[in-house]
């Protein structure tokens, strides 16, 4: 993964791009869920609090709620992915962000974010 | 304490995602849950299921015993046949599906669900009273693996098995100078045998049936495609779809009731009165007609009021749907054809009542 993004504990990242931010979940989550069945995406224009629902990603045994780590109004989604949602499971495809989204979250929304050799040292 | 297989060493070379299920450490897949589903239905898949229990019942009077704790009529089963029963409670509720087979007159051996075996035991005990029977339990001296799929028979052939039993019955046999159990059943609606041995041959045999099945292409099989594989076939799983306020007439289970059954069990006079009477709510077959997955629990409706809940959704590989069972109210205005919605998050979701089985089983050979 990029090792610029930032994680959350329940295995969300967000990486800053060009004054908005991609937001998708890890590739340990992607690993822990299996076989992914079914995205579920936010329509663009809503907006949310920090640590909201605001996804659904289900594999074959389960519905996984994700949650945007961030504050933010969603400017974009991943429409290929919830087309096609086995796409997450693939290695060669690299755009596994969920949705983009802007936001003017403070400095605090940041705090429990943790750099992703942080987040790797977490998991293990 | 999480128990383990004897294959348990064996999962974990294979690379296998462990969980906890049922008090045991079991593999849920090795790869990907939908290729080792599509492997199965296409060409041969292994199955660890030693956690699953054994309990041996002898003695002369081991018919009248199981004759009074399930509906189906013992009476009727003949040396090397095997039957799906329902063990019922007073009520004739579901305390746990079996298959019983007659080893020899006055010996059979029960597989009951990994989690129920040792409630089990002890109501067997609670129903011997008087007669003159030992119940055994081997669960811990005895390991199954299950080998499913259309090649699964040429595949236990190449073994030096010399003729396979036909469906839903058991023989002893040898592979490798190793006496086993191999029996004609299955979880999957795929044909292919069970084989059930002494733990301490259960790594030679998976390895050996890993080794020969190279050239069918066989593939360890988890807990995850077990249950999109029984769900397509539309057997029921217990804790899921069976539970001891349910009763086999409620769960779609009439067929492996006997009717004339004529001596007395437990739950008898419910269940005929529920054969006769019909039931309240009964379990249906649905497809998913907007996109959405339906899961264990969640809501059925239908006309604005909630008439049932789903006890096994999922997606279904081999159709290339999603599907899942339900318990709904018994309606006049609701059958197969009929549109329901399963609520989703708060949301409603068109589903259609279908015939069950989802797919055509391919196991009655």
């Amino acid at each position: 993964m990029n090792e610029n993004i930032l994680c959350t504990k329940t295995h969300e990242y967000l990486l800053e791009n060009n004054g908005q931010y991609e937001v998708g979940i890890t590739d340990y989550a992607i690993e822990q869920l299996g076989d992914i069945v079914f995205i579920e995406l936010p329509e663009v224009g809503t907006a949310f609090s920090k640590n909201e629902v605001f996804a659904t990603i289900e594999s074959v045994k389960a519905a996984s709620e994700i949650y945007l780590p961030i504050s933010g109004e969603v400017v974009e989604i991943n429409e290929e992915v919830v087309d096609s949602p086995e796409l997450l499971n693939d290695d060669s495809y690299n755009k596994k962000w969920l949705v983009k989204i802007t936001s003017t979250a403070d400095q605090l929304e940041f705090s429990d974010l943790l750099d992703y050799s942080d987040y790797k040292e977490e998991i293990e | 304490m999480v128990k383990q297989t004897i294959l348990h060493d064996e999962h974990i070379k294979l690379g296998a995602k462990m969980v906890d299920f049922a008090g045991w450490h079991m593999p849920v897949q090795y790869a990907s849950i939908i290729e080792e589903h599509n492997n199965v239905r296409n060409n041969v898949g292994l199955f660890d299921v030693s956690h699953m229990g054994e309990i041996f019942v002898k003695g002369k009077d081991s018919l009248t015993l199981l004759n009074k704790l399930v509906p189906q009529d013992i009476s009727k089963l003949i040396v090397s046949k095997a039957v799906y029963c329902q063990l019922t409670n007073l009520n004739g509720g579901i305390k746990d599906d079996w298959i019983i087979y007659k080893l020899e007159d006055d010996a059979y051996l029960i597989i009951a669900n990994a989690s129920m075996t040792e409630q089990d035991v002890n109501w067997v005990a609670l129903n011997k009273g008087d007669l003159d029977v030992e119940i055994i339990n081997e669960s811990h001296n005895y390991s199954m693996i299950a080998i499913q799929g259309p090649k699964a028979c040429d595949l236990i052939t190449d073994l030096g098995i010399t003729s396979i039993p036909d469906f839903f019955t058991i023989k002893k046999d040898v592979i490798n100078n190793i006496e086993v159990f191999v029996s004609r059943t299955g979880y999957t609606g795929e044909d292919g045998v069970e084989i059930i041995l002494k733990n301490r041959y259960a790594v030679e045999i998976w390895n050996l049936l890993l080794k020969k099945g190279q050239v069918y292409g066989v593939k360890p099989i988890g807990l995850g495609a077990r249950d999109t594989l029984r769900l397509e076939a539309s057997m029921p799983l217990y804790g899921n779809d069976l539970d001891e306020s349910t009763t086999p007439i409620e769960a779609g289970l009439t067929w492996s009731v006997d009717k004339d059954k004529s001596v007395d069990y437990n739950g008898k006079s419910n269940i005929l009165q529920h054969i006769q009477n019909g039931t309240e709510r009964k379990l249906i077959g649905f497809r998913m007609i907007d996109k959405g997955i339906a899961r264990h629990e969640y809501e059925v409706w239908h006309n604005n009021d909630k008439i049932g809940v789903v006890t096994s959704g999922g997606i279904s590989p081999t159709r290339g749907d999603n599907i899942g069972l339900a318990y709904i109210k018994t309606l006049d205005n609701l059958s197969v054809g009929s549109t329901i919605q399963i609520k989703i998050r708060d949301k409603f979701y068109n589903a259609e009542i279908i015939k069950r089985p989802f797919i055509q089983k391919r196991n009655k050979k």
